[in-house]
C-alpha cells in the first residue's frame, strides 16, 4: 500500500509537470470551450419553442398538450399524417393510443417522444396529468434551452472526459520493457508490474477528472452556462468516460511499438473523430448520423456519454443512461482484457 | 558464483544474437563484457535479468535460477541502462528517491542512501534540476545513481561512460572502482578499451554472439600472437627498404600510420636489436623510435577484425 501510494504522487508528479499533458488536458478543453462559445452562441439556435405535433380530433391528450407552450397542435386525419411529415409541416403524429410517428429522428423528436413517456407514465401512477408541468420540465426558459450550443458543449464534455487517453498510453509505455527506457529499468526492480500500472491508471484518472471539474467549473461560472442540472448521473457518466479513456490508452499504447507522439496522435485523432460524429462540430452531424446511422449513436461512446448528458440534464430523462453506462463498461472490459493480453508479459522477445 | 550462464540462445528470427554464451561471474569481482556494436553485450545483460525471452540456455543469479518473478534476485541487483532512463519531470533526488524507494522500504534508510548516492555522484548541487536541464554527464551520473542508490550486490553497468568528457567519466571510473570496492559485483559493457583495461578484473569479448576470449587483462595479452610493436618514423625511407624491413626476425606485419610506421613482431619482448641492426646496415636516420607492448586494443582487433560494423 505504502509502495502504491509513493507510485501515485511521483508518477501523478511526472505526468502533472509534463508541458504537453497540462497543455493538452488542462489548458486545451478550456481554450477550446471558450472558441465553441464564440463560435456558435447565438449563431445557430434550435427552434424549440415551436414543435409541431400532429393529432386526430378529439385526442385524450389535446387538453395536455394546449397546456404546453412550446408544443403547437395541428389536427389532421389519418390520411393526412404521411403528407404532412414528408412536407415537415409537424414534427410527429401522436395517435389516440399514445403511439408516434415520425419522419426524422432529431432532438424535437425526442421531446415529442419524452412527453408521450412522461404522459403514459402518469397515467400508470394514475395521477392527474393537468397537474405535471411540462413548461418547467422541457425547457421553455429561453436561457437555457436546449440549443446548438449545448449539444456542442456535452460533446465537448465527453470528448474531454475521455481524454485520459493520453495518460492511459503513457503509463503503459512507462510500465512495458519493450516500449520505453524507464519500462526497461521498472522491469529490472522487484516492484511488481501491476503495482505500477495501478498506480498509473488512478494517476490518469484523477487528474482527467480533475481537468473535467475545471472544465464545467469554467463553462459554468466563465462561460456562464449551466450544463449539469443532474449532477449524480452527469458525475457518474464522466467517470465512466474517464474509465473508457485510460482503457483505450492502455489499448493503444501496449498494442503496438509506434513512438509515443504517434500513439497520442492515434488517441486524439480518434476521440475527436467519435466527437465529430456525435455533433460536436455542430448538431448537424448527430441528426444526420441519427437520421441515416443510427446504431452508430448507440454505439459511439462518445455519442453514449454526450446524448445521456443531454437526455438527463436538458430533458430530464434518465431511461437510456443505464444502457449507456452498460455499453461504456463493456467497452472498458473488452479493452483492458485486450490490453491485458499484452501487458501479462514480463519478459520479451526483443526490447 | 554471483551469475552463471550456461549455453544462452538467443534468436531475433534469423538472427542470433547469442550463440551458445557462457559466462561466470565471481562475488566482488568487475568483470568486462567487450565486443563490436551488436554483438550481444546488451542482450546477455537483458536476458540475465530476465527482461529478454531465450531459447536455449541457464541463468542462475546468486545461485537460483532467474525468471521474471524472482523479485527478491532483483532487490539485490542493480541496473544502470545503456540509454538515460530517468522520469524527465521529476527533479534529481525525487529520480533517485524514486527508485531507491522501489528497493528500500524504511524511509530513514532510504534517506540516508538517497544522500550517500547523490553525494557518490557528485550531483550535490543539482539536486532540485530537472533531467533536461542537466548535461550530459550528469544526466549519466544521474543515470547512475538511480541503478545504485540501494546498494545492490550486483551491479549491471551498461556502457555508462557514453557521450560524456574526460572529467566525467574520470569521476563515474573512480566511482565504480569505489563500489566495487564497498564489495558490489559488476559486470561492466564498454565499448572504451581502456576503461575495461583499468576496471575489470577479468574480460570478456564478444562478437557475433559467441563468447570469444576469457581472461584477466594479461592472459588475454598473451593469447594473441602480436607480442609488440615499435613504432619506428625516418627521415627518409624507400618503398623497397620498408619492404625488406619484413625480413626482420619475428616482424609479423609493418603498418604505415602518418609518417610512422608500426612494426609488429610476434615473438618475444627484444626485438629492438634486431630493429637497430637493420637500420645501422641500411644507413638510415630515425626520428622516433618507440617500443610498446600489446594493448587492449590489439587483442580486440585482432579476435574481432578489423572491417566496419554497424
Amino acid at each position: 500500500m505504502k509502495n502504491l501510494i509513493r507510485n501515485i504522487i511521483y508518477q501523478g508528479k511526472n505526468l502533472l509537470r509534463d508541458a504537453g499533458f497540462s497543455f493538452w488536458v488542462m489548458l486545451y478543453p478550456l481554450i477550446l470551450a471558450m472558441f465553441f462559445n464564440i463560435a456558435f452562441s447565438g449563431m445557430m439556435d434550435i427552434e424549440l419553442t415551436n414543435i409541431d405535433v400532429g393529432i386526430v380530433d378529439e385526442n385524450p391528450i389535446e387538453q395536455v398538450l394546449e397546456e404546453i407552450e412550446f408544443i403547437n397542435i395541428h389536427k389532421i386525419t389519418d390520411e393526412e399524417v404521411i403528407e404532412k411529415l414528408d412536407n415537415e409541416e409537424i414534427h410527429g403524429f401522436i395517435d389516440e393510443d399514445l403511439n408516434l410517428t415520425v419522419k426524422k429522428s432529431r432532438i424535437n423528436q425526442t421531446i415529442i417522444k419524452e412527453i408521450i413517456e412522461q404522459i403514459k407514465q402518469m397515467e400508470k401512477l394514475n395521477r392527474p396529468i393537468e397537474n405535471y408541468d411540462f413548461e418547467a420540465n422541457y425547457i421553455v426558459d429561453r436561457n437555457q434551452k436546449a440549443n446548438s450550443i449545448i449539444v456542442a458543449f456535452f460533446s465537448l464534455i465527453a470528448m474531454f472526459s475521455t481524454y485520459s487517453i493520453n495518460a492511459g498510453i503513457s503509463t503503459v509505455s512507462l510500465t512495458q520493457a519493450n516500449l520505453s527506457n524507464i519500462g526497461v529499468r521498472v522491469n529490472s526492480t522487484p516492484l511488481k508490474k501491476k503495482n505500477f500500472l495501478l498506480a498509473g491508471v488512478i494517476v490518469a484518472l484523477f487528474l482527467n477528472l480533475l481537468a473535467n471539474g475545471v472544465l464545467l467549473l469554467f463553462v459554468k461560472y466563465v462561460l456562464k452556462i449551466d450544463l449539469l442540472k443532474n449532477i449524480k448521473y452527469s458525475i457518474i457518466l464522466i467517470i465512466i468516460g474517464n474509465l473508457f479513456g485510460v482503457s483505450l490508452g492502455m489499448f493503444i499504447g501496449v498494442s503496438n511499438k509506434k513512438s509515443m507522439n504517434t500513439k497520442i496522435l492515434i488517441g486524439v485523432a480518434s476521440t475527436l473523430f467519435l466527437s465529430f460524429l456525435s455533433g460536436m462540430m455542430g448538431p448537424w452531424m448527430k441528426d444526420v448520423i441519427d437520421e441515416h446511422i443510427p446504431i452508430l449513436a448507440r454505439i459511439n461512446p462518445i455519442s453514449i456519454i454526450s446524448n445521456n448528458l443531454y437526455r438527463i440534464n436538458i430533458l430530464e430523462s434518465t431511461k437510456t443512461v443505464g444502457e449507456g453506462i452498460m455499453i461504456l463498461f463493456s467497452y472498458c472490459g473488452v479493452l483492458i482484457l485486450l490490453s491485458y493480453m499484452f501487458l501479462r508479459r514480463k519478459s520479451y522477445d526483443s526490447l | 558464483m554471483v551469475v552463471e550462464v550456461k549455453n544462452l540462445v538467443k534468436r531475433y528470427k534469423e538472427l542470433i544474437a547469442l550463440d551458445h554464451f557462457n559466462m561466470e561471474v565471481e562475488e566482488g569481482e568487475i568483470l568486462g563484457l567487450l565486443g563490436p556494436n551488436g554483438c550481444g553485450k546488451t542482450t546477455a545483460i537483458n536476458c540475465i535479468l530476465s527482461l529478454l525471452n531465450y531459447d536455449k540456455g541457464e541463468i542462475r543469479v546468486f545461485g537460483e535460477k532467474m525468471t521474471p518473478n524472482s523479485y527478491d534476485i532483483k532487490r539485490e541487483i542493480g541496473l544502470v541502462p545503456q540509454e538515460v532512463s530517468v522520469f524527465e519531470n521529476l527533479t534529481v533526488i525525487e529520480n533517485i528517491d524514486y527508485f531507491c524507494g522501489l528497493y528500500i522500504d524504511y524511509k530513514n534508510k532510504r534517506k540516508q542512501y538517497v544522500e550517500e548516492a547523490i553525494e557518490f555522484v557528485g550531483l550535490k548541487d543539482y539536486t532540485k534540476f530537472y533531467p533536461k536541464k542537466l548535461s550530459g554527464g550528469l544526466k549519466r551520473r544521474l543515470n547512475i545513481a538511480c541503478g545504485i542508490a540501494h546498494k545492490p550486490r550486483l551491479i549491471f553497468l551498461d556502457e555508462p561512460t557514453v557521450a560524456v568528457d574526460v572529467q566525467s567519466r574520470n569521476f563515474i571510473l573512480n566511482g565504480i572502482e569505489k563500489l566495487n570496492d564497498e564489495g558490489s559485483t559488476i559486470i561492466y559493457t564498454t565499448h572504451y578499451l581502456e576503461e575495461a583495461e583499468r576496471l575489470c578484473k577479468r574480460i570478456i569479448i564478444m562478437d557475433k554472439g559467441r563468447g570469444l576470449v576469457s581472461g584477466t587483462n594479461e592472459e588475454l595479452k598473451s593469447m594473441i600472437s602480436t607480442s609488440e610493436k615499435i613504432v619506428v618514423g625516418f627521415t627518409e625511407i624507400e618503398d623497397e627498404t620498408v619492404q625488406n624491413m619484413k625480413n626482420i626476425l619475428h616482424v609479423m606485419d609493418i603498418e604505415k600510420a602518418g609518417e610512422d610506421y608500426i612494426i609488429k613482431f610476434e615473438n618475444g619482448f627484444n626485438n629492438l636489436v634486431n630493429l637497430m641492426n637493420f637500420i645501422e646496415e641500411n644507413q638510415l636516420v630515425y626520428t622516433k623510435l618507440q617500443s610498446q607492448l600489446p594493448t587492449l586494443n590489439d587483442v580486440f582487433l585482432e579476435l574481432t577484425g578489423k572491417e566496419l560494423r554497424d
